[in-house]
């Protein structure tokens, strides 16, 4: 019987100039910093891998780490899609993005207070009026509230890319309820289940601080003549998808994790229902939209939020993080003036670059957007999850029409920027098992709390596992990778 | 604790102790079967009328004849039906998903484990060739669980609020399964000259609740009625008797309520005053009536269900 003969893990790997990938120079030799890691894989075959894999996989299954599908009535669990061969942030550049995602969290944070009150940067004429006053998410309700500890956005999702120049850009902020910390995490634990030898080769910063860090910002925004504040996390419940990242959040942190229906509000005070009785709440980290978080003040028919809720917010008895209505300011349009918002609040130059965008709302740039649809990718101000977004060079000419005709009947509602090409990392892909370039971004998640900010170090690599795709939304199939940090 | 999580605390350990002794109940009655000493507990039709007495759904006419193989789909894998072991699995699951941040990674782990190999398993390699396989893993799990409750968790309300569902759970099927057999040994009296007290039924239920091997520890002879009562009812050692799991149920409910002298309309107090009827019981008094007393202790494992859940679990 002749031996299966076994194909070193990269031998296949096929590098496309075109492309700025990560790990190789366009020589095909490898940048300095993954060269160990390569050696050290390379020491595996392909079908050393693929063993590998499975088990990382049926690790993430058994801990129920899943999301659910429907499908002909049946529901079945998938896991998230992740990849084994990590991505490797040097000292230097992490340096630059921690200060960058700080300086954005920063501004944000004075930004969205400022459009609650004063109002002094539209006085002044750098972000226009009709910008705030038309976007679905300023919650006139805001208006003049105190938040305690003057923070609206505690917790920063930044989605940032390596464009082929190989200079990061901030993509967009997410200020709501940004999600996938958890996943960092995991993907973490399941790294140094199946490859922890490599680990003894790289100095990497611990991304199991987070949780710790999370509830020093909570504590640090309590409200007024509080001692200790009791925090809770919020979540809509366990059908949602995101619920094993609330679970994981509550238990890392050992704080009750309750549903709407667990909490009521008495005297604008907020309390749990526990096995002794009503237990006061002063601190709540709500991953329920701000429509659903009280059906008295938002969305009459929500079931997922607290009667009362926002009016004891108002009066300062409980702090919400994030603050309702910081969606405002991580709207797309908003996202265009962050380094006139940056300037104006902190006297800083941006840290990170922004994309340039194009404004749709603004005449003469909508004719060049109209103009130059194939060589730009138009998204739509206010949606999450990479939903109706297109990309100019992958339309035929009828879709092309399609899009122009959907900017014209609502310009306020769209922006567009060049395309970006997003750097690639060598990705495991299991149809051809082997390794192939594939697009790759990071979401960092900031903590800003009372005289008190954090980074985690490290961060959601999202890949788009599709050949070519350039949108890594989980939700539109995209899978992550660990993501190293390097210590000094 | 939110009181929401603890009912569902408790409803996962009472799911998971009931997959397990109706699991059980059917690998010894299925097994023990097949060789018993006469005919009428050889035969399949009594069988498998036993196992439907035991979830709930007795037969009112024994000439309705029953089909093995959807019988034990019914009660092992129908997904559709309340009293499955497949369900009881779900719920099971279902409840610790809503409480997983109380309880730990690794009984989490576990119970998803458990989920995923009942969902999993073939319903005709169940019902033809798996009985043993799928009911014998039922079991072994479940032994998992609770050795990762016990040795996972913090000793604190959550785990006392577990092993309530679990011990009310087990005294409450323990007591079914007597019920069962009773029946079962009622029917097979005066076949092969049998008298009830001789019952084999009584070996075949002390091995249902797995204390065949401690009861002959104990009396070392042949079960009888009045023993095998005594020892399943009655004896505070043995670790499946209705009394023991009373006397977790007070020991753990103590963990929620520490006043010394409990209010009369607690559960605390409930839970005392069935716990000292049976105390001083004997299994004579049982054996007169034993219909009467297992709708009596039956009713009143309900009750302490039902205070629990006023006193702790609503709001």
């Amino acid at each position: 019987m002749k031996p299966e003969v076994k194909k070193p893990i990269f031998s296949s790997y096929i590098n496309n100039p075109a492309l700025f990938d990560e790990v190789f120079n366009n020589d095909g030799a490898a940048k300095n910093v993954y060269q160990k890691l390569l050696d050290l894989y390379g020491n595996h075959s392909i079908q050393d891998y693929v063993q590998l894999n499975n088990k990382a996989k049926s690790s993430f299954f058994n801990q129920g780490i899943t999301f659910q599908v429907y499908d002909n009535k049946e529901t079945q669990e998938k896991i998230f899609p992740f990849d084994l061969f990590p991505r490797i942030i040097d000292e230097d550049e992490w340096e630059i993005i921690e200060r960058g995602a700080i300086q954005r969290s920063r501004a944000l944070n004075l930004f969205l207070w400022d459009i609650y009150h004063d109002k002094k940067i539209i006085k002044d004429g750098i972000v226009p009026l009709d910008l705030i006053s038309s976007s679905a998410n300023y919650l006139h309700q805001m208006i003049g509230v105190d938040p305690p500890g003057g923070i609206y956005n505690h917790i920063s999702g930044t989605d940032i890319i390596k464009h082929s120049d190989g200079n990061y850009y901030v993509l967009e902020d997410n200020i709501r309820c940004p999600s996938g910390v958890s996943y960092v995490i995991c993907n973490r634990t399941a790294l140094k289940r199946a490859l922890f030898g490599v680990f003894n080769h790289y100095k990497t910063h611990s991304v199991t601080n987070y949780a710790e860090n999370l509830l020093d910002i909570l504590e640090s925004v309590k409200p007024k003549g509080v001692d200790v504040p009791n925090c809770v996390v919020i979540t809509p419940g366990m059908y949602n998808s995101a619920f094993y990242e609330h679970s994981y959040l509550a238990k890392a942190m050992g704080v009750e994790l309750v549903e709407g229906r667990d909490l009521f509000v008495e005297n604008d005070f907020v309390y749990m229902k526990t096995i002794r009785g009503p237990i006061k709440v002063d601190v709540i980290y709500r991953r329920v939209d701000d429509q659903y978080i009280d059906p008295l003040e938002f969305r009459a028919d929500s079931s997922l939020g607290v009667p009362g809720l926002f009016a004891a917010y108002i009066k300062g008895n409980v702090c919400l993080a994030n603050a309702p209505g910081t969606g405002v300011a991580d709207d797309k349009a908003i996202y265009t003036y962050m380094p006139k918002i940056i300037k104006y609040y902190l006297d800083e130059t941006p840290i990170l670059n922004n994309v340039h965008t194009y404004h749709c709302s603004r005449p003469n740039e909508l004719k060049y957007v109209l103009e130059h649809i194939h060589e730009l990718v138009v998204k739509p101000v206010d949606e999450a999850g990479g939903y109706g977004i297109s990309i100019g060079n992958r339309l035929s000419k009828a879709e092309i029409k399609v899009v122009q005709e959907e900017i014209k009947q609502n310009p306020r509602k769209y922006i567009a920027q060049p395309i970006m090409s997003l750097s690639v990392h060598p990705t495991y892909i299991d149809d051809s098992e082997s390794f192939e370039q594939r697009h790759v971004d990071l979401r960092t998640f900031t903590l800003l709390g009372n005289k008190k900010e954090f980074v985690l170090k490290g961060g959601l690599s999202r890949v788009a596992l599709k050949k070519g795709n350039l949108i890594v939304n989980s939700s539109q199939g995209g899978g992550s990778k660990d993501t190293w940090v390097l210590k000094k | 604790m939110l009181a929401r999580v603890a009912n569902n605390l408790f409803w996962m350990g009472r799911y998971i102790e009931r997959s397990e002794h109706v699991a059980r109940y059917l690998n010894v009655n299925y097994f023990s079967s097949l060789d018993a000493p006469n005919e009428l507990s050889q035969s399949r039709q009594f069988v498998l009328q036993s196992m439907m007495f035991l979830v709930g759904e007795p037969l009112d006419d024994d000439s309705i004849i029953l089909k093995e193989e959807d019988i034990l789909f019914n009660i092992g894998l129908n997904a559709n039906l309340p009293y499955s072991i497949i369900n009881n699995v779900k719920y099971a699951r279902e409840n610790a998903n809503s409480a997983r941040d109380l309880i730990s990674t690794e009984l989490y782990e576990s119970i998803n484990k458990f989920y995923h190999f009942v969902i999993r398993y073939s319903i005709e390699d169940f019902t033809k060739k798996g009985l043993y396989d799928f009911t014998v893993n039922i079991t072994e799990m479940t032994a998992i669980l609770r050795g990762k409750i016990r040795g996972t968790l913090l000793h604190d309300e959550v785990y006392a609020i577990i092993m309530l569902g679990i011990n009310l759970e087990r005294a409450t099927q323990v007591i079914r399964i007597i019920n069962a057999k009773y029946n079962d040994a009622v029917k097979a009296k005066g076949s092969y000259g049998d008298k009830i007290s001789n019952s084999f039924e009584w070996t075949t239920l002390l091995k249902c609740v797995e204390s065949y091997d401690m009861m002959r520890r104990y009396y070392k002879k042949t079960p009888t009625s009045i023993s095998t009562l005594e020892f399943l009812i009655l004896n505070p050692d043995c670790p499946r008797s209705v009394i023991n799991s009373i006397n977790q149920v007070y020991k753990h409910i103590k963990v929620l309520d520490e006043s010394k002298t409990p209010d009369k309309n607690s559960t605390a107090f409930l839970i005392s005053k069935v716990k000292g009827e049976y105390e001083f019981k004997f299994a004579e008094e049982i054996e007169e009536d034993i219909q009467g007393f297992i709708e009596k202790i039956l009713n009143s494992l309900v009750q302490i269900s039902l205070k629990m859940e006023n006193e702790f679990f609503t709001y």
